[in-house]
């Protein structure tokens, strides 16, 4: 009666598959739970990684857009610090310069621009800030055009309009059409003022630059600075940020000093690798929890089910044959909670990469202009960031059920019935 | 030939600063299509040698052999493969997989030992029927009665039809109604399969069914004789294995 023993074949993974599918599927609470965990936890790590690579992306981004442009010409001699306006430490000879950027392959737009501080006043207030002398039709300033939101944009030839910070306009209890007195420190030395009518008012989403700037047309401001034809700097856009070092060596010129995103904002991308790291450590912890959790959850299901192993040994299941099994229960949790856990990421990315989490003007512009930070904070979506922690969330889900997994195989099938 | 034959077995366990002799030179055989159970109080080693039967332990002294292999000392894996080919299992406590529902608890080692699909369902759907659970194919564990549960638990030892079936206790969470049906169901599939069961009891309305009746004490054979089923049950004289 009894059939010639069947060979030594190894079981096939097919058959493995659907007893933990079964597993899986029959023991609602324990999978539920498990699943649970591991999505709550990816779902974490990808919204809070999303919103930090979001703030720090919008942080350079904006110190790009609104300050710095790709790539700066400055004379060699310049001062940042005190915006010298020296006219042996500004840029000269525009013209033919401008020519030359303009020229450049990889170089979509290039202006020249002139920072002075200065006293801005009206009957009861002035305030000391940063005004910059641009052409208000140049790419680089789309911002500026794009956030105006009263009065408009000053023409190239404007000679006496000023163009404010809606916040630095309320602070001054300022409106369009208004009246104000400029002062500044000439390159002679000598006090040059001008009264300036206050075309438009801008809002660029960043507090801190609201608050602090103030731009006239470039000619007039070269006048007020008795420095016709020179320039603090010509800002660069690029078409690729990335070929900025590139761009810059094809652009040396003696005398100048070419400049690129990331010397410009030395401050900002050293506090983001800073802060970076910080969220690493951060990340790392959550990192853990979720890893303690699913470890718990997982270890929890190999002792509550001690004695079954012994059934299935019994039943002639191999030590390799157990340990895979709970390996690809392992895996089906892992699965569905880690694809549970990127839709509700996605999710959380998307609504916040669209509606942003606002901190409030306010607070944000205490920060200052040093860092050009936007009042809300919106996450970022990088595929790449995401597929990699829904890849570790899998490969520390198969980590932490390598322990149960090897308990549960290494057990004697009479110890393990026995400690049923 | 011999289902299973065990010379001069010992196994010793480590019990504080003791060695407990649970089996001590244990010589026996078991016949195919034999229908035996041991018997002894508790602590004699009835279950010892159940597991040294059942390759689920391997002995410190002395010789194992199933159907005239020496499986002594065979590895982990090669004790699970004879476990899969050659052996069922019927505990006392019957350990059925939870979650699985009767006709999957039986399918199991089915399932294990590659038997195709088409086959594996008659079986399994043979096995239910002889054991009168076939409106209960669908049902859990936790939803039969003890004495269905030991039910599916001999029909899951006889699936892969194995050469013996090795029972500990098998009624001994039962009525006395359930256990003589449990009996009544083993002893009549011993009949139809010729499979060799040796079950471990201290029931007498158990022993009552076997044909041989080993007796141990202190991890001995002492005696042996043979048992009422041998001519209660004489009309069924064991089946010539094939």
């Amino acid at each position: 009666m009894s059939e010639p023993a069947p060979s030594k074949g190894n079981l096939g993974l097919g058959v493995l598959w659907r007893i933990a599918w079964r597993d899986v599927t029959r023991n609602k609470r324990r999978s539920i739970l498990s699943v649970t965990a591991v999505a709550l936890g990816l779902t974490l790590l990808i919204v809070l990684n999303g919103l930090i690579g979001g703030v720090v992306a919008d942080m350079v981004e904006n110190a790009v857009r609104l300050q710095t442009g790709h790539l700066q010409w400055r004379n060699e001699n310049y001062d940042e610090d005190a915006l010298s306006l020296r006219p042996s430490e500004l840029v000269d000879d525009l013209e033919s310069r401008l020519a030359r950027a303009r020229a450049t392959d990889g170089v979509r737009a290039a202006t020249p621009v002139l920072w002075m501080r200065g006293l801005l006043s009206t009957a009861d207030e002035s305030l000391d800030l940063r005004l910059m002398g641009i052409e208000p039709g140049s790419q680089l300033h789309t911002h500026v055009r794009d956030g105006i939101v009263a009065g408009s944009l000053l023409s190239a030839d404007d000679r006496d309009g000023i163009l404010l910070g809606e916040r630095l306009a309320k602070s001054l209890d300022v409106v369009a059409g208004d009246k104000v007195g400029v002062a500044v420190v000439s390159a002679e030395g000598t006090l040059d003022e001008g009264a300036f009518t206050v075309r438009g008012l801008f809002n660029t989403g960043i507090p801190g630059y609201d608050q602090g700037t103030a731009f006239f047309a470039l000619d007039k401001a070269q006048a007020l600075a008795q420095n016709r034809g020179r320039a603090s700097a010509i800002m660069m856009l690029l078409d690729e940020p990335e070929a900025a070092d590139e761009i810059a060596a094809a652009l040396a010129e003696p005398g100048l000093e070419t400049l690129t995103w990331t010397e410009l904002n030395v401050t900002t991308v050293e506090y983001m690798t800073l802060a970076r790291r910080f969220y690493w450590i951060l990340d790392a912890i959550v990192m853990l929890v979720v890893a303690v959790v699913i470890a718990n959850t997982l270890l929890m299901a190999v002792f509550e089910r001690i004695r079954e192993m012994g059934i299935l040994a019994s039943l002639g299941m191999r030590r390799g044959q157990i340990r895979t099994l709970f390996l690809l229960e392992a895996l089906v949790l892992g699965l569905i909670g880690s694809a549970l856990g990127l839709v509700f990421g996605l999710a959380g990315v998307t609504w916040l990469a669209r509606n942003g989490i606002d901190f409030g003007e306010d607070a944000v512009a205490s920060v200052g202009d040093a860092y050009a930070m936007g009042s809300v904070m919106y996450a970022r979506f990088e595929p790449g960031l995401i597929l990699g922690l829904t890849l570790w969330t899998l490969a520390v889900i198969l980590l932490v059920a390598l322990y149960p997994a090897r308990f549960a195989s290494r057990l004697e099938p009479v110890e393990a019935l026995r400690k049923g | 030939m011999d289902a299973v034959r065990l010379d001069n077995v010992s196994k010793i366990y480590q019990v504080g600063d003791h060695d407990l002799r649970a089996l001590d030179g244990v010589s026996l055989s078991v016949a195919e299509g034999e229908f035996t159970t041991i018997v002894g109080p508790s602590g004699s080693g009835k279950t010892t040698m159940l597991q040294m039967i059942g390759c689920l332990d391997r002995p410190d002294q002395g010789s194992v052999h199933i159907r005239g292999r020496d499986v002594t000392a065979l590895g982990a894996d090669a004790r699970a493969d004879i476990r899969r080919d050659e052996i069922g299992f019927i505990f006392q406590f019957f350990a059925l997989v939870p979650v699985l529902d009767v006709y999957e608890n039986v399918e199991l080692p089915l399932l294990l030992a590659g038997v195709p699909d088409a086959e594996r369902k008659e079986r399994v759907d043979a096995l239910i029927e002889a054991v009168g659970l076939a409106d209960r194919r669908k049902h859990r564990p936790d939803q039969l009665s003890g004495g269905e549960q030991q039910r599916v638990a001999v029909a899951r030892a006889l699936a892969p039809r194995p050469v013996l079936v090795l029972a500990d206790e098998p009624t001994a969470n039962l009525d006395t109604a359930n256990g003589e049906k449990i009996m009544e169901i083993m002893l009549r599939l011993n009949q139809e399969t010729g499979t060799a069961f040796v079950f471990a009891t201290h029931d007498p309305r158990v022993v009552a069914f076997a044909r041989r009746v080993v007796e141990m004490r202190d991890g001995k054979v002492v005696g042996e004789h043979a048992g009422a089923g041998a001519t209660v049950g004489g009309a069924a004289a064991p089946v010539a294995a094939g």
